[in-house]
């Protein structure tokens, strides 16, 4: 038993802050993403000599995914919206604001806008550019094929970009 | 090498994150020399992802959290005392990592399979020495520019240098000796604007990368990827 808890550290460890990145992601509330946090550890736990895939961190990311949605439902909140479908029906915004643009925001616009994009492209973000997974990786995470992963991230770039050049507007 | 005549948009996102292989990069690059709309398209995503990482929460609280899960357990099975690691818990004692088996797409791959080849091969240096002019000399004799840096010191020795194949190009190998791991470090020209040390996994092999003035530089090695990213801050500042 002393044996599991040490290696299960060693497995766990180093991707223990991207877990609770993640979690902090989709559940939004501090004390929940604790919560699931702990569960995805204790379930990770249980089941981490079975493991035997390519990448742990996708893995326990996958965990601490299901772990969330399963607090979604029994907040009784529907699970996110599919942004494929209601974004496809969206004309293409044509060329981005200028880069000098977003030097204009700060730590705070940014995470305002953050949470207010759809669950799922908060959730792309923040695995390519904070946790910087690969492409694979997030394909493992997320359950959807690489080419999912590619599109949503790229209309989540648009649609932030696009959130802060509008907020940045309004505040002038 | 053909150039792409239409714009690269899935392609863009792709190079921005280093998905690409080293010839389609290359292929996006020679795009973007032509290209103010797609580089500026680039830009912009790059400045987001400037913002994204600098409002990058801390989470020490992770490690507690997991701690908990596995020491409690150990104790209410055990119930053996154990070392209270107080303070040292956020320290780097915690964060030291083990590369852990993985594949990652594009250029880190490419990198990483290379040193490993090298390694395996007993052959990772075609020129042994430890003069950083002689290694400079020898590498612009092999025709080949950019380079990356040679001045060791401070526990970093120079080995020498090599010549490696990469997306059909020739690359110049810097070969460092850090206690007991050695490091190759690449260097090639790129439209990149400056970049810090970012650290990633390849498989058995930590990666990390920076580009400055126009070179892009990667570095391999199998010590951890905190170590790494330390390392190649020191050898990125021996050259300004």
């Amino acid at each position: 038993m002393v044996d599991d808890s040490r290696e299960f550290e060693r497995f766990a460890r180093p991707h223990a802050a991207a877990a609770l990145r993640l979690a902090r992601t989709l559940v939004t509330n501090e004390a929940d993403a604790r919560d699931v946090l702990q569960d995805s550890f204790l379930r990770a736990f249980r089941h981490f000599r079975g493991f035997s895939g390519e990448s742990p961190r996708a893995w326990l990311l996958s965990i601490v995914r299901n772990v969330s949605f399963t607090l979604w439902r029994k907040q009784r909140r529907s699970e996110p919206d599919e942004p494929e479908t209601v974004l496809e029906a969206e004309p293409d915004p044509g060329p981005s604001p200028e880069a000098g643009l977003l030097e204009a925001c700060d730590a705070e616009l940014v995470q305002e806008a953050l949470r207010q994009l759809p669950t799922l492209h908060r959730e792309v973000l923040v695995l390519r550019e904070i946790e910087e997974c690969s492409y694979r990786e997030m394909a493992s995470v997320l359950g959807v094929p690489i080419g999912t992963v590619m599109s949503r991230l790229s209309r989540a770039r648009a649609q932030l970009v696009r959130k802060l050049a509008g907020d940045l507007r309004s505040r002038m | 090498m053909n150039a792409l005549n239409e714009h690269p948009r899935g392609a863009l996102h792709a190079h921005l994150d280093s998905e690409l292989s080293l010839e389609g990069s290359l292929e996006v690059e020679h795009h973007l020399s032509d290209c103010a709309s797609c580089r500026r398209e680039l830009d912009t995503y790059r400045a987001l992802r400037q913002l994204l990482q600098s409002a990058k929460a801390t989470t020490s609280e992770a490690e507690l959290t997991l701690l908990r899960v596995t020491r409690t357990a150990h104790l209410r099975h055990r119930q053996r005392k154990f070392l209270v690691m107080g303070g040292a818990m956020a320290a780097a004692a915690l964060l030291a990592l083990v590369p852990i088996p993985g594949r990652t797409s594009g250029i880190a791959n490419e990198v990483a399979s290379a040193h490993a080849r090298a390694m395996e091969a007993g052959r990772t240096e075609e020129l042994a020495s430890k003069d950083p002019a002689a290694v400079e000399r020898w590498l612009s004799t092999q025709s080949l520019e950019p380079v990356p840096p040679t001045e060791g010191g401070n526990g970093i020795a120079l080995r020498g240098a090599r010549v490696e194949s990469l997306g059909g190009r020739r690359v110049a190998t810097v070969v460092y000796q850090v206690g007991s791991h050695v490091v190759d470090v690449f260097a090639w020209r790129s439209a990149e604007a400056d970049v810090e040390p970012r650290p990633t996994v390849a498989g058995h092999w930590t990666v990390c990368r920076w580009a400055h003035r126009g070179v892009a530089y990667w570095m391999v090695s199998d010590m951890g990827t905190e170590e790494l990213e330390v390392l190649a801050g020191l050898i990125r500042n021996r050259r300004t």
